[in-house]
């Protein structure tokens, strides 16, 4: 077993896993699924169905629209009953019928094509944040990863879907994370878990024995939340610090989830775009409570009904876990690509917080902060909405992980202050910037615009070129090689500009998946239309010199 | 039925609450208070129980005048700052003693500044700095040891007796004994001419031994963290160790500065306030080992026997500074951040 280090901090809350870890099973297929067009990180997907379409479990709906954004398929069988800019709803015809993709073995496919099938299967990261997973792929052909961290620590209480996940699957999670290291050229893939799984721990250990071609290594960590959060895994896994407003990237590392390596498994080697996902039902509200696999957009109340939802008792719903988690006001949600979780409380098992007292500074917060921050001093801050404060204490390197809340005596709701604060100052950020964002979308148009021009006069060239083939027509470029010269050279430039962009932009939607990234966009749509128009002219002038080359 | 709002919080666990906190806080003074009270009688009840009074009393008038709810009492805070005056005053002090000091920590030092959390000075020891300074007199009377029910007791409560009669009944403590043996005693002349009532040492040793009872309990209770007490009492220990074996009859040995005045007291009860105290751990240990030097400097240069309450006061003067630049190094960030401020 490998050696593990400590990260800063952490708390030990109970953690009430022990009523879900029961057998997995299948949710019943729902009569009707609705499918948002915003479950993954950036822009929310364009639906290519209209209502009355037929489709099947599998079937495409909607497209990725820019370069943060994810495809998006039915997860049941049926007809599409209604469609706007928000979801399509699909009624099931209970049939269940599929529509797959060809299944890929990915040890003899290039990596352009398993790249290409993950982008169309709408694999994202199941663990919440919903980063689509090929853009997180490539991030090896910027930067060197040498490292693939498994991230099943599951450090919030009440979750188990990982868990399980790896009880059941373990040899494909790893298969999976074989798949994910090879695409983006790792050397080792390491399996992070807390010692409180103790049949995953044994299956991974079962599953490593052959799981080929990297060295897998298992490392067992102490029980401490939140292990699971990135920076703290790669802390206590490799003794890395991610750097400040950095990427697990720029330490040649890359996190994955299991549930995320299985859908990204299965995507390539069954074809199967992601449709399904495993959910924890548990709470004492749910009479059979356990983990389900349930078609993404089933409707969150049938769910809960069948795992024998009481409502008397039922006092708060939790979409995701008890520390990091939402509370939904209703149960009329449906199940995103990112839920992993539901907890519906009586108000025994989650008692409401006592009213706030005033801060006493005792420190406790400070002490269980993952991120070194001082909790207290941000508090006051944030309250005091004291900009320059806040950046000096660091707000933004708080990862939102409620363990100073957990602790403070004084019942004070720190990470709501810090949440409202930072949008505050993302919000005064966007304000600032605004005049150059709509110089960039300003400069987007215009180069729409040449991009058009460019290619009209290129296909109006090739028609010229191919009537009057035979005859000299150098006569508008007094030098084509010349020209021809300077127009690789811009087309190189502007390809160059486009994966500046790109990278730009991965980097900016890994660093706040919750955030929008339009600017970013509109610069990464500027040079594409640039690289375009480039292509374009080239296009034109190789036509406009092809018969004097030809002779 | 489902009431639940997007930010709702719930509790995954009974947390302790900031009164719970403060009650055990003033639990852990209870071995202390017993002790006292079993060496120098009931007027160290009476103390604290006439600071506590005094202390609710006032914190409720200034809510009211404030306007606000009496909600903040539930928090024990001004019953704890009486307890802490009550307990650092000179036994059976007069009524209208305490009240000042009372009414210096609650309104002045907590109340005027935004209450609890947001006072700069150690309530308890601006109380008690500002008698010292008004009323010199009556706050150097320490009586020697005393029966439970000590002769004039009530008389003193009540503030019916005088001076003289108060003076008669009181002694000096051992640290301001021996800072007036005078320069040409030598410490071993001193201790052997009995300069104290009988049994005034001792009892001012199982005191000392009570309060660190109490500070092991609150440390036992991780209500406190070991960096205040081990730090001030540590730059104390070491500052006497050097001055005693420099002049031995000069200067006191460090076991007289740590088991006598109000030093263990100090350590674990006063210089802990989390809100006057500094927050980050350097900077504790940095706030804490500055009182233990200022103790000692005071004590041995300055006109004061004890000194605990100055020195608190002058570290509680430094904390914004200190965690200004103590701030912890968040993860992931590149050593030696100070550079970077402006």
């Amino acid at each position: 077993m490998a050696r593990t280090f400590e990260f800063h901090g952490g708390v030990y809350p109970p953690e009430r896993k022990q009523r879900s870890l029961v057998p997995v099973r299948h949710a019943t297929l729902p009569s009707h699924v609705v499918l948002s067009l915003d479950q993954h990180a950036g822009r929310p997907a364009r639906a290519i169905v209209a209502v009355g379409d037929r489709v099947s479990v599998g079937t495409p709906i909607a497209r990725r629209d820019g370069m943060i954004s994810a495809d998006l398929h039915a997860s049941i069988s049926g007809t599409v009953t209604h469609s706007d800019a928000l979801a399509i709803t699909v009624e099931g015809d209970g049939h269940d019928t599929w529509q797959r993709l060809p299944p890929l073995d990915w040890r003899s496919v290039d990596t352009e094509p398993l790249l290409a099938r993950l982008e169309q299967s709408g694999v994202v990261g199941l663990g919440g944040a919903g980063f689509p997973t090929h853009i997180k792929a490539r991030l090896g052909e910027q930067q060197r990863i040498d490292t693939l961290v498994v991230n099943a620590a599951e450090c919030e209480p009440y979750i188990t879907a990982d868990d399980l996940t790896l009880q059941g699957f373990a040899g494909d999670v790893l298969d999976g994370a074989q798949l994910i290291a090879s695409l983006c050229d790792a050397r080792q893939i390491v399996v992070g878990i807390e010692d409180n799984k103790p049949e995953a721990i044994q299956a991974l250990e079962h599953a490593m024995a052959t799981s080929q071609p990297l060295p897998v290594t298992l490392s067992v960590i102490a029980t401490r939340y939140p292990s699971g959060g990135e920076r703290q895994l790669i802390k206590a896994l490799l003794d890395r610090d991610v750097p400040h407003q950095g990427l697990p990237a720029d330490v040649g590392v890359l996190c994955h989830n299991p549930g995320t390596l299985l859908a990204a498994l299965r995507a390539v080697r069954d074809g199967e775009p992601l449709v399904e996902r495993l959910v924890t039902l548990t709470g004492d509200a749910l009479a059979d409570p356990g983990n389900r696999w349930v078609r993404i957009g089933t409707p969150i109340a049938t769910l809960l009904e069948e795992a024998g939802l009481q409502r008397a008792t039922l006092d708060q719903l939790i979409e995701g876990g008890p520390m990091m988690g939402t509370s939904l006001a209703d149960t009329d949600g449906v199940i995103r690509k990112a839920t992993n979780c539901l907890i519906a409380a009586t108000r025994q098992e989650l008692p409401p917080s006592p009213p706030e007292s005033p801060c006493i500074r005792c420190g406790a917060c400070e002490d269980v902060c993952p991120a070194h921050l001082l909790p207290q001093q941000l508090h006051w801050y944030a309250r005091a909405k004291d900009d320059d404060k806040l950046a000096h204490y660091r707000l933004f390197d708080c990862i939102e992980c409620n363990a100073c809340s957990y602790v403070c005596p004084s019942h004070i709701p720190l990470v709501t202050d810090y949440r409202s604060a930072k949008t505050r100052l993302r919000h005064q950020r966007l304000e600032a910037a605004k005049a150059e964002h709509a110089k960039h979308r300003f400069e987007w148009r215009q180069a729409r615009l040449a991009r058009e021009e460019a290619q009209k006069q290129a296909r109006r060239q090739a028609r010229l070129a191919k009537q009057t083939s035979g005859q000299p027509t150098g006569a508008q470029s007094t030098s084509p090689q010349a020209d021809l010269r300077s127009l690789r050279i811009a087309q190189t430039a502007a390809k160059a500009a486009v994966r500046k962009a790109e990278k730009n932009l991965a980097r900016a939607a890994q660093q706040d998946p919750g955030e929008s990234h339009e600017d970013l966009e509109t610069q990464l749509a500027t040079a594409q239309e640039n690289l375009r128009a480039a292509d374009a002219h080239l296009a034109d002038a190789r036509n406009a010199s092809a018969p004097q080359e030809t002779r | 039925m489902l009431h639940a709002s997007h930010n709702d919080r719930r509790l995954l666990r009974p947390a302790p609450s900031t009164g719970s906190i403060m009650r055990w806080v003033i639990v852990a003074t209870l071995p202390g208070l017993a002790t006292m009270t079993f060496f120098f009688g009931l007027g160290v009840v009476s103390n604290v129980l006439l600071a506590a009074a005094f202390g609710l009393g006032f914190e409720a008038l200034i809510l009211r005048l404030r306007k606000r709810s009496l909600h903040p009492l539930n928090d024990s805070s001004a019953l704890l700052t009486g307890v802490l005056l009550g307990a650092s005053l000179p036994p059976a002090s007069p009524w209208w003693l305490i009240g000042v000091g009372m009414l210096a920590a609650i309104v002045v030092a907590k109340q005027l500044y935004g209450g609890l959390g947001h006072n700069p000075f150690n309530p308890a020891m601006v109380g008690y700095a500002l008698l010292l300074v008004s009323f010199p007199t009556y706050m150097t009377l320490w009586s020697p040891p005393q029966p439970l029910w000590p002769e004039g007791l009530w008389g003193q409560i009540t503030g019916s007796a005088s001076l003289a009669q108060i003076d008669g009944l009181s002694g000096a403590t051992p640290l301001d004994a021996f800072k007036h043996k005078g320069a040409g005693v030598s410490a071993g002349d001193f201790w052997a001419g009995q300069p104290l009532p009988e049994g005034t040492l001792n009892a001012w040793r199982w005191v000392a031994v009570a309060w660190l009872a109490g500070g092991v309990l609150l440390l036992a209770k991780r209500l406190i963290s070991w960096h205040i007490p081990v730090a001030m009492l540590g730059s104390m220990m070491v500052m006497a160790t050097l001055l005693h074996g420099f002049e031995a009859d000069r200067f006191a040995s460090p076991w007289l500065h740590l088991f006598t005045g109000a030093t263990l007291f100090g350590a674990f009860f006063i210089a802990t306030d989390p809100v006057s105290a500094a927050t980050s751990q350097r900077g504790k240990l940095i706030y804490a080992a500055g009182i233990g030097v200022l103790i000692m400097v005071i004590r041995t240069w300055g006109g004061y026997p004890d000194a605990v309450a100055f020195a608190v006061l002058l570290m509680n003067l430094g904390v914004p500074l200190l965690d200004l630049y103590t701030a912890p190094r968040p993860a992931g960030r590149p050593p030696a951040p100070a550079k970077e401020r402006s």
